[in-house]
């Protein structure tokens, strides 16, 4: 990150050393692309609001993730049942009154409860045992979600309420988008300044080294509950977004699989990076719309007709997909962030790059 | 309290038990020599039973033939997946390599689906009896046989480790990669054996469970399934993997036992070993049989 | 904003000049998810209907459905995802696949105003207007589906069972048990089976849950032996009810099973082999393949739109994905009947056209439906078949052991049940 700071850039407090936004630069231009995102309703059409909507609300989840994963340095394979509960919290509310933001954040806030009941046996464990929680939380709440009828609604599911604040009703796409894209600053401006906080370096300390940083007065039970609630917090709110945008909740949706996915998001977006997280969901989210696409230009042509692929191409699509994940994994193994951080350092140092 | 009933679960609970040791078995052996929990698990176990399928049905050969021949095939894919995916990711970090075995049980699963088809399809019979009468327990016969290979294969891990060469190496890696490495220890020779016995592990197990359910692309799912055997009897421990299988195995059914017969809450059968295992992992969380490492600064 | 496109859509599809205009269609299937085993014959139906419509009927007045079949892949996001670029194609009704995607697109297809044709057949989308009946939930005005609910399939069958009990002469009570995974899908008609049972007189036992993928049921099937059930509900799909046929008829378990729609078929038949003999299931279609009725021809002449040498067998779900597609096919020659525009709306009110509706040249093949304003449990009418493997399943192709009679599905009987309003909507 150093090659990008403007040379004689002399920091000289910790507020300075500390701050989001390196540059006046790189402000502007985050500025800049909130400005432009705020335009898109007005050019894309629903299918692309629709595509960049899951992937606001998707990456909440993943940034989420990525804190606990990212900043424990454990695997969780749980999250989607935390996403799950943040839907259902938020849906029950609005069923019993609650106006639909103040219900998003009672998502959050009971999804954090719930985070940090399965963080307290994970803090004394370490590793890959760790895993063993998250994996436990994922069938333990499953099955709570298919049990509870008078929070789940059971076998039917639960019909929501759209999101709405002072007579404003977000029930499209065009207007949802607002909605997510909202979240997703206060979400990912949270996340990053976590990182400034004391809360935030002691959480980092944790994961680089946990016995020096229990050696140095961090208390490791708590940091690491922390995390779990803070990661469950995400979810949680992720979750409440997705309700009020499909405005209907199914047991049937938070699966074992879906948590995978979402640490397929974490991972290629590149562990402890924020913007990682948002990145990692957008290549998640379009990869197999970009390979359905590629599927569809085939279908018909001169290749399909020769190998007669017609209807193995499903299967071809899914291959590509998981071939996708593991080449770039060969080739970036840092994730995406680190890519990007390359290629900005390219563009800087060009064309002496030494 | 029905007795009888009792007995025959916690019987069939060490039988099956036994099939999900030999699945966790072939998890910690990779996890032991390279640190990485492989998702694509149970896709090896999907691949062993239907290559096994395939040589028994399209080629119709005597089972023992078909099997070995499954075991032949998987010890080549096993070092073949290493060497062209696995060896250029030694050296970064583990999580990527975790999340490569996720995009590589995407690629298998539709690999499958496609030249296998997506229909369920039944094994020929193996046993000329089907089934064996246990102290009052029918039990398919082929689950003796996991339970007769687990037993072998246990044998053979612990005089291969004890008493070989690569054993010997295969612990000193296990121990310390970079340490093994600098005393001259092949780790990449050490990470492809691993592998490719991890596969021929999950390739008996895969074909017990075709044999016994029919193979279909849902029988990956055991991968996940045993995950809290795996976790249970310490990650590094092939003893404890087996122990760990059959407790998990006794859980379920006893826990059947007492929703049916007592509780009537439903799905017990399924989320009772969850709640035993946070439990457990309270107490000790390097798991039953895991090595507690003794960390100095 | 949001008007526009509407209110063009609607004015371009009034124009007369755009009567030889494409019908745009949507197809969501899933070939590769966990459902493919049934979603393959199911989608592979629809989309020979659709073709077979096209060529040899020219299309729906002339004018051609125009669709992509699109495989989700069992995934929801994806699903949603492909809703909206449908969207953008401004489909007029959508061929749509399971729970998954069925229930999250509810309300969309409610405000959108776009008939779903589903294959999930829960109960809880056969109510219009959300207040049909004392236990309905939601309101799916816009949701349709080719067949019995879970629920009313599941009545029909417990008819059979105290039918059969008495035929048998056994005396005392017969006892029935709901066996399924803790999940949407089997329990889906849970409650209104064990309703219907104790109304008929079954002593009701506690539930035994199996998880939905295959795995060791042998404790499952010693409770079921220790319970003394007479009747068990096997409430999953094919996977995991393959698993527990096999282990049950290895523990010796004396009980008559009651499959489900998605649960049982010629695929599921063989690979259960002899455990699967006996099992009795719902079949949505009057007849199955290979055997005669007027309409097969029909059905043959589909089946060679993706098989040239016609003679692959098609399972009966392929049957039901075709009548699916008739039955929105005849719904939109309604609607444009007199120049009428085929928009979502109109086809709708297509669907409410006919009583005791069969889509024409599948007579004695599909089975007829009603539906009504206020009622879309279309199919009351049951067909109840039984399982029957004789013999070794693991060499041949399902043709010919279907052909030589080693698997066969025999008709029992027919169950009507009575259109009680209470029933609506679970």
């Amino acid at each position: 990150m150093t090659a990008q700071t403007p040379s004689g850039d002399f920091r000289t407090s910790y507020r300075a050393d500390t701050t989001i936004f390196p540059t006046a630069m790189s402000r502007n231009a985050a500025i800049a692309g909130i400005v432009l995102l705020a335009l898109t309703p007005f050019v894309a059409d629903r299918y692309i609001l629709s595509l960049m909507i899951q992937i606001g609300i998707l990456g909440i989840a993943a940034l989420g993730l990525n804190i606990l994963v990212g900043f424990t340095g454990q695997i969780s394979i749980g999250h989607s049942a935390f996403f799950g509960f943040g839907a259902f919290a938020s849906a029950y509310a609005v069923e019993h009154g609650v106006p639909v933001p103040l219900a998003i954040v009672f998502a959050g806030v009971v999804t954090t409860a719930v985070g940090m009941v399965f963080g307290l046996p994970a803090a004394r464990l370490k590793r890959l045992y760790l895993a063993i929680a998250t994996l436990a939380a994922q069938f333990i709440l499953e099955d709570f979600f298919a049990r509870a009828q008078w929070f789940t609604g059971g076998v039917a599911g639960r019909v929501t309420e759209p999101f709405s604040l002072f007579g404003w009703v977000a029930d499209r796409d065009e207007s949802y988008f607002y909605v997510v894209l909202a979240f997703v600053i206060i979400m990912y401006l949270m996340a990053a300044n976590l990182m400034r906080t004391r809360d935030g370096r002691a959480l980092v300390a944790v994961r680089d080294h946990y016995l020096s940083a229990e050696v140095m007065g961090i208390n490791l039970t708590r940091y690491r509950t922390l995390s779990f609630g803070i990661s469950s917090f995400y979810a949680g709110i992720a979750g409440a977004l997705y309700a009020h945008y499909l405005l209907f909740v199914s047991v049937e949706a938070f699966t074992i699989v879906f948590s995978i996915q979402f640490l397929a998001m974490a991972i290629i977006g590149g562990l402890g990076s924020v913007m990682g997280s948002l990145m990692g969901t957008a290549f998640m989210v379009l990869l197999p719309e970009f390979v359905q696409w590629s599927v569809e230009l085939l279908r018909g042509g001169v290749i399909d007709r020769a190998l007669k692929l017609a209807d193995s191409l499903s299967y071809l699509r899914e291959m590509v997909i998981g071939a996708v994940i593991v080449l770039f994994l060969i080739f970036e193994p840092d994730g995406l962030a680190h890519r990007w951080k390359q290629i900005k350092a390219y563009w800087k140092l060009y064309p002496f790059s030494h | 309290m029905n007795w009888t009933l009792l007995l025959q679960l916690v019987l069939n609970g060490l039988i099956v038990g036994a099939l999900y040791g030999v699945v966790a078995m072939s998890f910690v052996l990779i996890y032991k020599a390279s640190q990485v929990v492989n998702f694509a698990q149970g896709e090896f176990l999907l691949i062993g039973a239907w290559a096994c399928w395939w040589l028994l049905t399209t080629w119709q050969l005597p089972f023992i033939w078909g099997f070995l021949l499954t075991l032949v095939f998987m010890t080549l894919f096993g070092i073949a997946l290493e060497r062209i995916v696995l060896r250029p990711l030694i050296g970064e970090p583990i999580v990527s390599v975790i999340m490569v075995t996720i995009g590589l049980s995407i690629v298998f699963q539709a690999l499958m689906k496609w030249m296998f088809g997506v229909f369920a399809q039944p094994f020929p019979p193996i046993f000329t009896t089907q089934r064996i009468n246990i102290l009052g327990l029918e039990v398919q016969t082929v689950y003796l046989l996991s339970i007769a290979i687990s037993a072998v294969i246990l044998g053979v891990f612990a005089w291969f480790f004890r008493a070989t060469r690569y054993g010997l190496a295969m612990r000193a890696t296990a121990f310390d990669q970079q340490a093994a490495q600098s005393l001259g220890v092949p780790v990449r020779q050490v990470f492809a054996m691993s592998w490719a016995i991890s596969a021929v592990v999950s390739a008996v197990a895969g074909v017990v469970v075709g044999v016994v359910n029919g193979v279909s692309s849902a029988l990956s799912f055991y991968g996940i399934k045993v995950f809290p055997a795996v976790i249970l009897g310490g990650l590094d421990s092939i003893l404890g993997a087996v122990l760990g299988g059959l407790i998990v195995g006794v859980l379920e059914n006893t826990a059947e036992f007492v929703d049916s017969q007592f509780l009537h809450w439903g799905n017990m059968y399924q989320v009772a070993p969850f709640y035993v295992l946070i439990l457990i992992l309270m107490i000790r969380p390097y798991g039953l049989f895991g090595t507690k490492d003794i960390e100095r600064v | 904003m949001r008007l526009v496109p509407a209110v063009l859509g609607a004015a371009i599809a009034a124009l007369p000049a755009a009567a030889q205009q494409r019908i745009p269609v949507g197809h969501i299937a899933d070939f590769s998810g966990a459902t493919s085993d049934v979603g393959v014959p199911y989608g592979r139906g629809v989309a020979d209907a659709m073709n077979w419509i096209n060529e040899a009927r020219k299309g729906v007045l002339g004018r051609q459905l125009a669709f992509t079949t699109y495989d989700y892949g069992y995934q929801a996001p994806r699903a949603i995802a492909h809703y909206q670029a449908l969207q953008r194609e401004r489909v007029v009704a959508i061929q749509g696949w399971g729970t998954a995607d069925t229930e999250a697109l509810v309300t969309f297809v409610t405000r959108d105003r776009i008939p779903y044709i589903s294959a999930s057949y829960s109960a809880a989308l056969t109510d219009p207007t959300g207040k049909g009946g004392p236990r309905s939930e939601k309101a799916a005005p816009f949701n349709f589906f080719y067949g019995p609910s879970y629920s009313d399939a599941l009545r029909a069958m417990l008819q059979w069972a105290a039918d059969d009990w008495k035929a048998r002469g056994q005396s005392g009570q017969p006892k029935y048990v709901h066996m399924g995974a803790n999940h949407p899908y089997p329990n889906s008609p849970k409650a209104a089976g064990e309703e219907r049972a104790r109304e008929l007189g079954f002593e009701v036992l506690p539930a035994i849950t199996f998880a939905l993928t295959p795995g060791d049921y042998t404790a499952q099937c010693l409770t079921l032996k220790e319970s003394g059930a007479n009747y068990a509900y096997l409430g999953n799909t094919a996977g995991s009810n393959i698993s527990v046929l096999r282990a049950c008829q290895t523990v010796g378990v004396n009980v008559q099973f009651l499959g489900n729609v998605w649960g049982m078929d010629e695929n599921a038949m063989k690979a259960a082999g002899t455990a699967a003999n006996g099992v009795v299931f719902p079949v949505r279609t009057e007849t199955i393949w290979g055997e005669s009725a007027p309409g097969m021809e029909t059905m043959r002449q589909i089946s060679r739109v993706s098989d040239q040498t016609g003679n692959a067998y098609r399972p009966v779900h392929y049957l039901a994905g075709v009548c699916a597609v008739m039955l929105m096919a005849e719904a939109m020659e309604t609607a444009g009947a007199n120049n009428g525009a085929i928009d979502g709306v109109r086809i709708r009110d297509g669907f409410y056209a006919r009583q005791n509706w069969v889509p024409k040249g599948t007579e004695g093949v599909c089975a007829p439906s009603n539906f009504t304003e206020t009622d879309h449990r279309g199919q009351l009418r049951v067909g109840i078949y039984r399982a029957e493997v004789k013999g070794a399943t693991e060499a041949g192709s399902v043709d010919e052991l279907m052909r030589n009679g080693t698997m066969a599905i025999r008709r029992l009987t027919v169950v009507d049940l009575p259109r009680r309003p209470e029933w609506i909507g679970w």
